[in-house]
């Protein structure tokens, strides 16, 4: 938080921090490719542009947890290398993840000052300064949380909270903050702002990863936007209006984004939930789901969607409810008899809960369906290897051959794999969390266009999203969670992105 | 897991919580019960004769165990220890029958188990080989070196040493065993530096989650590296403790003692998974085990029944902690 | 972008490929040692040392099938060292008291099998790590089997055909080994061209994902751990037939070996990757090693210092090779 003016004030010509040409390459994928960023002290600088632009990618160079390929970085003017977060840290560099970095067995207090512990003489931990000061620092900044608490109990609001504290509690130059606000209320929002205005008035460089437009017109001095990987521009926010801004995000491409085929007509309700609750977070959730409809579910984070999700495909116990494939009862914590039933999942966690990553894309895809190439036990795999081969023809899945390993797949081309894991076992419902998380644009709009597919075939599909575009860009009808309920339905021709909000934060 | 303090200050949690949450609340009326059990059960089991024995007796696996939790604690895995008890043995009584100096055995003991340890903690940590194939391959090499090297025979001690004696069997005014002094006393330092040190917390962060560990900037292959050196360290200690009591270099000392002592620490609520776990949780797995098996020998139950009722306990033991875990 | 664009790396080279590479190095090894050994000691290349070197390969092979399974599947099974011991003794004393060779063989896998269901109901029911709750199985065992029987069974029946399990020929070839050779097949087929053995191998690259496609994950760990204590019960009988005698004492640091041949292989501790002809050549390779230093006339304890040494050598190789492919 303490910065000596006098410093900063000799430093404001030059940039706090300067990155040129920067570049990154994953297996499968170009992340970045040649891209310029420059922070002034004191400023708010605003780093946008959508899922996949490499927004994530840039930071977590910045922060020191990958290297770059190409380019350079100075701090204050002189040229540094990160090899290391720690690297970072003591340039001065603060990142708040989106993902909650905290050690969950740790109270809130310690977490804080994880990254330097304050000493008394003789070298033992301060836990009294640790104590007190987390105390003061939650204080100072307004935001409501128990320094005792053990931080793995605390809700995710209340975690990424202690997460933007724990950038401020010590020294820093930068502070970089990714989607701080994703599940935050309006009025914790506020105490950010005001908490990032008093950063800057200390000379402090602000870069503020966000989509959300009218937090950034409200707080940002400059805009840089990314997009597939690359730089696009970079203005003073008032340079910019709200459709210039989109426009730089999304370039042309939003026409043939969400490429509506069919014309729909759903059928009778495959799927009824009725007075779903479950020990963790749902509470008498209900509602159907017609064959050959999109069913968009929309919730910040922490909603239950994903809960939901895994709940209906018979993956997490439930405590009550019932849940029904065409009438028949699904038991509940039983996958097998739900796959049976003809409802299956795509997970939001493609590397954990997807992906057998070692294993090559014939077995990735056909897990689901292995059965059904088997005779006494035993498997085709003669059957096995040309219907893989003709999915992989259908969904232009891009890889060298059936045995490359998954894991050397793009993120887009392995989503593509995991859809067809269920399409060859042919279902009634599917349930798609987040289908477009982690996978680039080009990529994006071949998933809608085969999640549109898969309606027009006739499925139902319940697809959970925090992406609004995707939300309004497919779903024929869409359903608001918010703390573990649905908070309403609606067509999505009577719906806009004010009343989902409403409904969301409600 | 070790609250740090500053859950009793700021407002405590109901009592309720305070005791139930904590498993090592539960360990220490499991051990109390198998004291009243047994002093009920038979009249020599509760005389401060037996007590300090079983202490005695407790003390190597409490020494080794530090280091074993510490390593679990990190995320990772040592099953060298049994091994390496048996082979520090062997710089220390050949050291101490050439010079006649206690220190100079030590010193020859320690040495070995440093390069042990940093064997393990180079190839887990930054070779980044399963520590579990590690540990067990230093196991089979420390434990065919040690046969090698005496010809399958133990090596006496011929020096003779008071001191040397002292330390496995000489007792603290006639009462207290040197050896559970000593375990004791490294108990509450490792205690201290788990609560209280940076490098502690660190060890905890680590096992928690290498991935924030590493954005907090800590070096988090050293830290594992140095939690094998640890353990190393200490298993040499009860090494030399063993060798003492046994008042020779025996080639097939320790044999199983690392299964004894992992079943002690995963008794203790050490996760196996890493970053849970805590030294005084250990320390009353070992004692608890320590005090059943004395116990079922004085009731003249074969000793065969110990390792039985050993295992169902770990099983019991560690299943309650992991279905209480999936409750929550 | 051009976010498709492949890895740059040759095509085709397939995970299955993959496995093959690193058994290259098991076979060339192999090699190697054995010219090494026959050079030096000319008596190693021999039919008779042949056959004896199958002869104590078959023994680890069988139970290594089992543990092979375990290990794709994701568990580990501490606990075998302890079982074959008690296995044997129950083997010897059924046979005793039944005169019948085909009870006393049931019974030994009956055992044997309630051993591994125990163990899989631990492990899946319970939710503890395998290694702790083998670990514990193990002392179980080790202690109740005393409490069975305090001195080794003897052979008090005198069949020929109980004595023809682990000492027995059919022409050439010692019927442990023919033993081995079918439970390896079966263990083979099963693995490779089986419904069970494909889900295995998700089971244990991805329990998640597994279980989100329909699989019964825990049960299926759970037959894993019936299907290495079958294992088991076959090599307690064999060992039990070669020693003439149920002992409580044999069979301890087998589970090490066993694993250690496993891993050799290629097997990963982590699940969902290994093969039985890895298996295999980690069972030879140990044995060879064990042979040599006899042979040699070396001092024998380094049959303890050498697989451990090759153990590490072996999967730190693996990791550099693995780091170099993805590349």
């Amino acid at each position: 938080m303490r910065a000596d003016p006098l410093e900063t004030a000799k430093e404001a010509a030059v940039p706090a921090l300067e990155m040129r040409g920067i570049g990154k390459r994953f297996p499968g994928v170009i992340a970045l490719d040649g891209v310029d960023l420059a922070l002034a002290p004191g400023k708010v600088h605003a780093l946008m542009g959508e899922n996949g632009a490499g927004k994530s990618t840039l930071i977590k160079i910045l922060a020191g947890v990958y290297g770059k390929d190409t380019g350079t970085i100075r701090v204050g003017g002189r040229e540094t290398e990160f090899r290391s977060p720690r690297d970072a840290l003591r340039q001065g560099i603060k990142v708040v993840f989106q993902e909650i970095a905290l050690i969950s067995e740790f109270t809130v207090a310690e977490n804080i000052f994880l990254e330097e512990y304050p000493r008394i003489a003789g070298g033992s931990i301060d836990w009294k300064r640790i104590r007190a000061e987390a105390a003061a620092l939650f204080q100072r900044i307004g935001f409501d949380v128990d320094p005792a608490a053990k931080t793995g109990d605390l809700p995710v609001s209340q975690q990424q909270m202690v997460e933007i504290a724990r950038a401020l509690a010590h020294e820093a130059r930068i502070v970089v903050m990714d989607e701080p606000t994703s599940s935050l209320t309006p009025k914790e929002v506020e105490l950010l702002f005001v908490v990032i205005r008093r950063l800057t008035a200390l000379g402090i460089a602000v870069v503020y990863v966000s989509h959300k437009l009218d937090e950034v017109f409200e707080i940002a001095d400059e805009v840089t936007v990314l997009r597939d990987g690359r730089h696009i521009s970079t203005k003073p926010i008032g340079a910019h209006t709200h459709d210039s801004l989109i426009h730089d995000m999304i370039g042309r491409r939003i026409d043939n984004l969400f490429p509506r085929v069919r014309r729909h007509s759903p059928g009778k309700a495959v799927l009824t939930v009725e007075n779903l609750s479950t020990d963790a977070k749902l509470k008498g959730v209900s509602f159907e789901a017609r064959a050959g409809e999109v069913l968009g579910f929309f919730g910040l984070m922490g909603a239950g969607r994903t809960e939901l999700a895994k709940a209906i495909v018979g993956y997490d116990p439930i405590r009550s409810g019932t849940i029904r494939i065409d009438g028949t009862p699904l038991v509940p914590h039983d996958t097998r008899r739900a796959v049976g039933l003809g409802i299956g999942l795509l997970t939001e966690d493609r590397k954990t809960e997807g992906l057998m990553l070692e294993l090559p894309v014939l077995q990735n895809m056909s897990l689901a369906s292995l059965s059904a190439f088997a005779k006494a036990g035993f498997v085709d795999e003669g059957r096995e290897r040309s219907a893989v081969q003709s999915f992989v023809d259908r969904f232009r899945v891009k890889t060298p051959g059936l045995g490359q390993a998954i894991k050397n797949l793009s993120g887009g081309n392995q989503q593509k794999v995991l859809l067809a894991r269920w399409l060859m076992r042919g279902l009634k419902v599917i349930v798609v969390d987040e289908p477009t998380r982690g996978i680039d644009v080009g990529a994006k709009s071949e998933i809608f266009a085969l999640i549109d597919q898969l309606a027009g075939e006739g499925l139902a599909v319940i697809m959970m999203t925090s992406e609004m575009p995707e939300l309004l860009g497919l779903s024929d009808r869409i359903a608001v969670m918010a703390e573990g309920r649905i908070t309403a339905v609606m067509p999505r021709d009577a719906a806009t992105q004010e009343i989902i909000l409403n409904a969301a934060i409600a | 897991m070790p609250q740090s303090p500053s859950l009793a200050a700021s407002a405590p949690p109901p009592l309720f919580r305070l005791f139930v949450g904590r498993s090592e609340f539960a360990l220490l009326v499991a051990l109390l019960v198998i004291i009243a059990f047994f002093s009920l059960a038979s009249g020599t089991f509760l005389t401060v004769r037996n007590m300090t024995n079983v202490l005695g007796q407790a003390s190597l696996a409490m020494t080794a165990g530090i280091g074993v939790a510490i390593v679990f604690i990190s995320g990772e895995v040592d099953v060298s220890v049994g091994s390496l008890v048996a082979a520090v043995a062997i710089p220390l009584v050949t050291i101490m029958n050439m010079t006649e100096s206690l220190a100079l055995g030590v010193a020859g003991a320690l040495a070995l188990g440093l390069v042990v340890g940093a064997v393990n903690g180079y190839l887990a940590a930054y070779a980044g080989i399963n520590s579990l194939i590690v540990t067990l391959g230093t196991l089979f090499i420390l434990r065919g070196g040690v046969y090698l090297y005496t010809g399958q025979t133990a090596i006496p001690d011929d020096a003779m040493l008071e001191s040397f004696f002292q330390i496995g069997n000489g007792r603290i005014l006639d009462v207290l065993p040197i050896p559970a002094a000593i375990a004791f006393v490294l108990l509450l330092v490792f205690a201290y530096v788990l609560r209280h040190r940076p490098f502690g917390r660190q060890v905890y962060a680590v096992g928690g989650s290498p991935e924030v560990a590493r954005l907090a900037g800590y070096d988090v292959r050293r830290i594992k590296f140095t939690c094998f050196i640890i353990s190393a360290l200490l298993a040499t200690v009860a090494g030399i403790l063993l060798a003492s009591r046994l008042g020779s270099a025996v080639h097939v000392a320790g044999l199983g003692f690392e299964f004894q002592v992992v079943a002690a620490v995963v008794l203790g609520g050490v996760s196996l998974s890493g970053g849970v776990g805590s030294l005084f949780g250990m320390a009353l797995g070992v004692l608890i085990l320590s005090f059943l098996s004395n116990g079922l020998g004085m009731l003249d139950l074969a000793t065969e029944w110990q390792l039985v009722i050993t295992g169902f306990i770990i099983i019991a033991a560690v299943g309650f902690d992991e279905v209480k875990r999936q409750r929550r | 972008m051009t976010s498709e664009t492949l890895p740059a790396r040759r095509p085709g080279l397939l995970v299955g490929a993959l496995a093959d590479k690193s058994q290259v190095v098991l076979i060339g090894l192999l090699v190697i040692l054995c010219v090494a050994i026959s050079v030096a000691a000319p008596q190693f290349y021999s039919v008779d040392n042949t056959i004896a070197i199958l002869r104590q390969c078959a023994l680890v092979l069988i139970v290594a099938v089992g543990m092979t399974m375990l290990l794709i599947a994701g568990e580990v099974d501490l606990s075998v060292g302890a079982s074959l011991a008690f296995t044997g003794c129950v083997a010897m004393d059924v046979t005793n008291r039944t005169h019948s060779v085909t009870l006393g063989a049931l019974a030994a896998l009956a055992f044997a099998a309630a051993v591994g269901l125990f163990n899989g109901l631990v492990v899946t029911r319970l939710r503890i790590n395998s290694l702790i709750a083998t670990i514990a199985t193990m002392m179980i065992l080790q202690g109740s089997v005393y409490l069975y029987t305090r001195e080794a069974v003897q052979n008090k029946h005198q069949l020929d055909a109980f004595t023809a399990i682990g000492a027995g020929y059919v022409g050439p070839i010692p019927i442990p080994v023919i033993l081995a050779a079918v439970i390896f097949v079966l263990g083979y087929v099963a693995l490779r061209f089986t419904l069970f053995g494909r889900y295995l191998y998700a089971v244990g690259a991805n329990q998640k994902a597994a279980r989100l496609s329909g699989l019964r994950a825990e049960r299926l760990k759970v037959i894993a751990f019936v299907i290495t204590g079958l294992c088991v019960g076959v090599a307690g009988l064999v060992l039990c037939s070669l020693m003439n005698a149920g002992q409580p004492t044999a069979g301890r640091g087998f589970e090490l070996t066993v694993i250690a041949a496993v891993i050799l292989g290629g097997t990963s501790l982590a699940g969902g990757r290994g093969t039985l002809v890895g298996t295999l050549l980690g069972v030879l390779l140990l044995k060879v090693i064990d042979n040599g230093i006899i042979i040699l006339r070396w001092n024998q304890d380094l049959q303890m210092v050498v697989p451990g040494i090759v153990i590490v050598l072996a999967t730190w190789l693996d990791i550099i090779r693995r780091k170099a492919d993805a590349r």
